[in-house]
């Protein structure tokens, strides 16, 4: 972690700036404030400050075994705990050479669709649509729309019922185990949510319908996307680093290609390239590099958009690459349940061993990395997380400064809406990201802040 | 009352005085038949026959590293092969023998799961403007049949039924759960080291309660039917008629399991023992481990604690309730608005503990523990009841415990015989005999119990057995009519017959940490040396300890030898006196109430044991209550005109009692009135 | 008695300290009963899910997360001011949560373990439960929350009953079930004698001990239960390590974890843990008081 002056878009600037602030970013998990530098209609500075309190994860986890690690990385955030500790056990599966049978495999990926109904339903139902509604919040929104809501209440009790299923409860399940799971469902342990994934799937293909239809703010910035990518499926667990920009990497080579640093004014480690740019990660990028390898009712689905390429380009339109990986996860749910069968064993021994324990997985929210350092008694001794968010900072800045002047004329109520959409079109996740973005726009030319 | 053949437990009689009733012993069944032989390749059609009827078997099987009960579709299912090893806070499961399926002992759960279940809804209550209604939720349990039932289980479904249908109140959903539940029980053939019921009498053969009862042999399955319902299913099934052979060894396997488990509880006197140790230290000692975690109770087949919960709608106008298991380890269980009467776990184990060995006599007249031993396996840091009971309550190992055998020739035609050892002159008229060659049963007599000992040609007299030997007896008999001059004519290597050892006995238990006053005249300290014999053997068990004894004459107190060796102990008050005095008495002279008329001992800690002459009873006891001691802490022994000795012959009946059969040993609260009555 | 009708909604506020927005999330999934209940409880204040702001005041305010930052030690004093019923959701708020392992460590270490600029990051010498800054009124325990008990809580305040939380140990929850003990039959160490009940004895159903994710159920015997542990051939830090989970702050697990060495990866020289009066002087600003 060296320190950097990286990735806020500041230019010499004589003359007055015009400061815009918005305190407390609403309808994002974690707390966040912004603010702007303006002059002369173009941005100075843009910083998302995110205020979140530091809990300092990656020294809690040392002198901790794996499955202590997987148990305390969930803590890390309440809407994707499993990201957490999916990453930390294949991490720690990859060090202590274990294979896993295909069908805990099969239950890995099951529970991560899991996850992902229940964030993306969450995110586009209960924090992004009242924002293309016009409503202050979902609640708000029920009252007029209230079978709008209660469809993306039926989603995430889907993903909710799915996660509980193979892992007790849906914030921080309790059977991920390094060799396995400590207990494997029958296969009539499923037949409950089996039935309601039936619904779910009709239901996200009306919500990729229905999301399809709304306008988004224009915004023309395509930026460079990384994802993971792998050779038969979409990604969650598994597959390699790739990019926009030709990079190929296996999933626990990450500082290969990309560095954290530390910046004033932040919690946050923000991260960029080697070559010190900024990049995006998330639904945008997973459509982008690996929708060959979407469900053939989700890649339906996208197509009948007709926006796959609008999604590259303008970061509003992330709704509907998430209600396209809802529609995936449901309808990969029930084929999996379908094919299931139940391990021998839910779990396999192994011995621990020193050295490095590193992999990446895909969270809803953007490719996730862990990187531990054990010794020979399986003690972690160093730990680096990298969660998408925080790696998404700079995207998320240099979004914010290519939009912002289309808003800058707009009662301050209006373009602090504006802004705090474009910033939950990312669907951010601040407890993840402990990080602080401080985003200040000052207006030079006539000198307010607001 | 409770009739039906499955629920043969008649309602809990009151309690009779300090004797603790046995366990629930069944009506007699005139259906019981068998036994029959059922091939272990048709055990599959008991199963199916039950499942035709339309009943869910629910049976043992293995599942998380236990044999629990569960929803038996198929033979496949049962734990065959399987066997458990249990020890303090370990339970693990092992081989068993070849294909055998109850090889296993008893698993964490009991019958009780669905006689009386973890929850069941009891009622909907509403709310509607000012008025309120309660609609009761309907009792429709299932059609169920038990499979696998232990000795310790039925008499476990017993105690419920006891506790649920016994009283003034019942409860109809137990009610219904149990008529609708079938009992297929087995005699059990293994036991864990938890095992105990042979102390608690409950097992580990069945004994009533059963539809059909199990013996599980190499090449098959032993089977009787107890009810009605049970022989029409046996009558279903492919079985033919058992054999000798397999009677023998069925036989022989059950008893083999209750000589390995032996007698871990002494339950003698328990009762009182434990009470007596309300103020003990031990149990701080137990709460420094216990984890109030009330595994204990849930795992107890009898445990039968509960709470009720609401789950109401917003407004609080619909709410349902519903019946949870709650236990007495739980920190809620004993609050009230004002504070926790119960708040310290040392309290909450001792409750448990003496409700389960003491309180439950009293309100259920047997004990709570079915002797199952769950609750040692099942603690999580080990706790053994069976030591705690035994160093918080130990039995007074006066002689070594070998359990409460029937007396010997109870019947009205039967008598033992013993044989004379020697003989000692007392005082002019009196003689003690020692007898040799006794039935066990005798060696395992109480204090203050007493033979009908009787010569061909004679009529049988009651004796009051003066003391215990380790393998001998002895009578204390004074020449007061020609059977008792008879008897004490004969001399050493002549034979007697004797039936006993009878009625009531000493509550020396109770007597534990307490001063005891011992007030006799006469022959009266015959029935009270063995009374003597073990407070003076486990002396610290006692405060204080006072023996007043009064005679006519100094040559009339009994075991002269004795009460100077007594006296000069030093740990024991002996005051003797008499009625008129001789030339080498300097003792004093008067009647036994003078020797602590002007006493400073305190009553309210005392309890005392009274033998004498009516007249001479009735003024110590009203001396003693003047000293202020209670009638529940006085105690006398009765001697009335006897034939039989067993409740038969009717003599000895005064008022309500026979004193044969329910004393001679009486509290004063027992007797009541009837004490010092004229003509009763 | 309640009247019919046109009652005023009570005014709910929904607020986060340092957490991870789990017990907030738990609210969210009570999903058909949230609609129900904003017939009753108008949310005026849930940054998480709604863009309303309300600074105040609240009839009820649910509070998740430790108070790890000198800001979040003010602020909750003023909201306790705001409050006519504070209670603190979840272990973190309840207990202090996993952070709070990292009272038992320099902070300073700590910092500079995870920033390379450890003077850019303000907070706290310790992250302390809630209820050593200000009174609180209730706490629901576990982490995350259990939904149930959450809903209790609401319709209890909505009623005006006292919310019925079952005090007993996981056990409860466990053998009302009809699950195998895991510690008895199969060794597996399980702290859920010790542990308040909530969570419907999750992980034992799962096959594995329970980590006491809701904290020490009253009068909780964990020394008892680490003795235990110990006959069973466990020493020293692999004990502590069993009770320095998500609760490890609070009374009876801080005991068992300062008896056997503290938590795994403490650092040299921090043997016993700081309490939050010497946190305050520790930091870069001042810090909030304890109220």
């Amino acid at each position: 972690m060296q320190g950097d002056d990286g990735g806020t878009l500041v230019a010499d600037a004589p003359g007055i700036d015009h400061e815009f602030k918005v305190g407390y970013i609403t309808r994002v998990e974690g707390e966040g404030s912004l603010s702007l530098r303006v002059r002369d209609g173009a941005v100075v500075e843009a910083r998302l400050r995110i205020f979140e309190a530091p809990r300092y994860f990656e020294r809690l986890v040392v002198g901790r075994t794996g499955d202590e690690v997987v148990d305390i990385v969930a803590r890390i955030c309440g809407i994707c705990p499993i990201a957490y500790q999916m990453t930390a056990v294949h991490a720690f599966e990859d060090l202590y050479g274990i294979e896993i049978d295909p069908s805990v495999r099969a239950l890995r990926r099951l529970l991560y669709c899991g996850e992902y109904i229940q964030s993306h339903a969450l995110h586009v139902y209960l924090l992004h649509a009242p924002d293309y509604l016009g409503y202050p919040s979902a609640l708000a929104m029920a009252v007029d729309h209230r079978a709008v809501v209660e469809q993306g209440l039926a989603l995430k009790r889907t993903g909710n019922q799915l996660i509980a299923a193979l892992g007790g409860r849906p914030v921080h399940p309790i059977s991920v185990r390094v060799g396995g799971f400590s207990k494997a469902p029958r296969r009539s342990d499923l037949d409950g949510v089996r039935a309601a994934l039936d619904a779910a799937v009709e239901q996200s293909l009306a919500t990729v319908r229905l999301v399809a239809t709304w306008d988004p703010p224009a915004l023309e910035h395509p930026q460079p996307l990384v994802a993971l990518r792998h050779e038969a499926e979409y990604p969650y667990n598994d597959g390699r680093i790739v990019s926009t920009d030709g990079l190929d990497l296996a999933p626990g080579a990450w500082r290969e290609a990309f560095e954290e640093h530390h910046l004033e004014g932040s919690n946050a480690l923000h991260a960029r390239t080697h070559d010190g740019r900024v990049y995006l990660l998330g639904p945008t990028a997973r459509i982008a590099l690996a929708a060959d390898r979407l469900h053939p009712l989700a890649a339906e689905a996208l197509e009948a958009t007709g926006l796959r390429d609008a999604i590259r380009t303008n970061i509003h339109r992330s709704i509907v690459a998430r209600a396209v990986e809802l529609l995936h996860a449901c309808a990969e749910a029930r084929d999996i349940i379908d094919g299931y069968r139940p391990p021998s064993e839910p779990k396999v021994a192994f011995t621990p061993r020193a050295g490095v324990a590193a992999w990446s997985t895909e969270a809803p929210r953007g490719l996730l990395h862990h990187r531990y350092e054990v010794d020979e008694q399986g003690h972690v001794t160093h730990a680096q997380i990298v969660p998408p968010t925080s790696q998404n900072q700079g995207a998320i800045e240099a979004d914010l400064a290519a939009f912002a002047p289309a808003v800058l004329g707009l009662p301050h109520a209006e373009a602090t809406h504006q802004l705090e959409m474009l910033i939950r079109a990312y669907d951010p996740c601040i407890s993840c990201a402990t990080h602080f973005l401080d985003l200040r726009i000052q207006d030079e030319r006539s000198g307010k802040g607001t | 009352m409770v009739t039906d053949e499955r629920m043969p437990y008649a309602p809990y009689p009151a309690p009779t005085g300090t004797a603790v009733a046995a366990p629930p012993i069944p009506v007699a069944s005139p259906n019981g038949s068998g036994p029959w032989f059922l091939a272990r390749a048709n055990l599959g059609v008991l199963i199916d026959t039950l499942r035709e009827d339309g009943r869910t078997v629910i049976g043992p099987k293995v599942m998380d590293g236990a044999v629990v009960y569960g929803e038996i579709r198929s033979v496949d299912e049962l734990p065959a092969g399987i066997g458990d090893e249990q020890s303090p806070g370990h339970y693990g499961l092992t081989k068993g023998r070849h294909r055998r399926i109850f090889d296993y002992a008893v698993g964490p759960l009991s019958p009780k799961r669905w006689t009386f279940p973890p929850v069941v809804p009891l009622n909907v209550g509403r709310r509607d403007g000012k008025a309120v209604s309660f609609e009761p939720a309907p009792i429709d349990p299932p059609a169920l049949a038990f499979l696998g039932v232990r000795a310790c289980e039925v008499a476990a479904l017993g105690i419920q039924d006891r506790v649920f249908l016994g009283g003034p109140y019942t409860d109809e959903d137990y009610r219904a759960r149990r008529r609708n539940a079938l009992v297929i029980a087995v005699n059990c053939t293994t036991a864990a080291s938890t095992c105990f019921c042979t102390s608690m009498g409950t097992g580990p053969e069945v004994r009533g309660g059963y539809d059909i009862a199990l013996t599980e042999l190499d090449e098959g399955f032993l089977l009787r039917a107890g009810t009605p319902e049970g022989a029409d299913l046996v009558a279903r099934m492919p079985v033919r008629g058992a054999d000798a052979g397999q009677l023998f060894r069925a036989a022989e396997a059950v008893g083999k399991v209750a000589a390995t488990m032996g007698d871990p509880v002494p339950t003698s006197g328990l009762h009182d023992r434990l009470l007596a140790q309300f103020d003990s230290p031990r149990w701080a000692k137990i709460a420094e481990r216990c984890l109030s975690c009330a595994n204990c109770t849930m795992v107890c087949p009898t445990c039968f604690c509960s709470s009720v919960t609401q789950r109401s709608d917003l407004d609080g106008e619909v709410s349902t309730s519903e019946r949870v298991w709650d236990f007495c380890f739980t920190a809620g269980f004993a609050k009230v608005a004002g504070g926790n009467f119960r708040s310290r776990p040392r309290d909450r184990y001792r409750q448990w503990l003496t409700h389960k060995f003491a309180t439950w006599v009293d309100q259920f007249g047997t004990f709570g523990c079915v002797g199952c031993g769950r609750c040692i396996a099942w603690c999580p840091v080990g706790i053994d009841i069976r030591a705690e009971l035994l160093a918080i309550a130990p039995p007074l190992a006066v002689w070594p415990e070998t359990g409460r055998p029937r007396p010997v020739a109870a019947t009205p035609g039967s008598y033992a015989t013993a044989r004379i050892v020697s003989v000692r002159n007392e005082t002019a008229d009196v003689t003690t005999l020692t007898l040799g060659d006794v039935d066990a049963a005798f060696l395992a007599g109480e204090f203050g119990q007493f033979a009908m000992v009787t010569v061909p040609a004679f009529p049988p007299v009651p004796i009051s057995i003066s003391r215990f030997g380790r393998d001998t007896i002895d009578l204390t008999i004074r020449a007061a009519g020609p059977a008792t001059a008879s008897i004490i004519g004969l001399g050493p290597r002549d034979e007697i017959g004797i039936r006993g050892p009878l009625g009531t006995s000493w509550p020396i238990e109770r007597a534990m940490g307490h001063d005891v006053v011992i007030v006799t005249g006469g022959i009266g300290l015959a029935p009270l040396r063995p009374l003597l014999d073990g407070l003076l053997a486990q002396r610290d068990r006692f405060d204080s300890i006072r023996l007043y004894y009064g005679a006519r004459t100094p040559a009339d107190h009994l075991y002269r030898e004795e009460l100077r060796r007594w006296a000069a102990r030093g740990d024991i008050d002996v005051q003797l006196t008499v009625d008129r005095s001789s030339p080498d008495w300097t003792g004093p002279v008067g009647v036994v109430t003078h020797l602590f008329d002007r006493a400073t001992w305190d009553g309210s800690r005392s309890l005392a044991f009274v033998c004498g002459p009516e007249r001479m009873m009735e003024a110590t006891v009203e001396a003693l209550e003047g000293r202020g001691l209670t009638p529940d802490r006085i105690f006398v022994t009765l001697e009335r005109h006897m034939e039989c000795g067993i409740g038969l012959c009717g003599h000895c009946q005064t008022g309500g009692l026979f004193v044969c059969r329910d004393g001679p040993v009486f509290s004063l609260t027992q007797l009541g009135g009837i004490f010092g009555r004229e003509g009763i | 008695m309640p009247a019919v009708a046109a009652r005023p909604r009570l005014r709910v506020g929904i607020v986060k300290m340092a957490s991870c927005d789990g017990c907030q999330l738990t609210l969210l999934d009570l999903e058909d009963e949230l609609l129900a209940l904003a017939s009753r409880f108008e949310i005026v204040e849930f940054p998480e899910a709604s863009s309303l702001r309300s600074a105040g005041p609240y009839d009820v305010l649910l509070v998740e997360g430790s108070i790890s930052t000198p800001d979040q030690a003010a602020e909750i004093v003023e909201l306790r001011r705001q409050a006519k019923l504070l209670v603190t959701i979840g272990a973190c708020a309840s207990y202090g949560g996993i952070q709070a392992l990292r009272n038992w460590s320099s902070h300073d270490v700590f910092r500079a373990a995870v920033y390379a600029h450890p003077e850019y990051v303000e907070s706290l010498a310790t992250a302390t439960p809630v209820s050593e800054h200000v009174k609180v009124d209730a706490e629901l325990h576990g982490c995350p929350i259990s939904p149930e008990q959450l809903r209790e809580v609401l319709v209890s305040v909505a009623v005006g009953r006292r919310p019925q939380i079952r005090e007993e140990s996981v056990c409860l929850e466990c053998k009302r079930l009809g699950t195998v003990c895991v510690m008895v039959a199969r060794g597996m160490p399980c702290l859920g004698p010790v542990t308040q009940s909530g969570c419907g004895a999750l992980c034992p159903t799962f096959g594995r001990g329970c980590y006491g994710c809701f904290g020490p159920r009253e009068q909780a015997n964990a020394a008892s239960l680490a003795r235990t542990f110990e006959l069973e051939g466990r020493e020293g830090e692999e004990v502590s390590r069993l009770f320095a989970g998500f609760t490890g702050w609070a009374g009876p697990f801080r005991s068992v974890i300062g008896d056997f060495g503290g938590p795994p990866g403490m650092t040299s020289g921090a043997t016993s843990p700081i309490t939050a009066t010497t946190a305050t002087t520790a930091t870069t600003e001042g810090a909030g008081d304890a109220g």
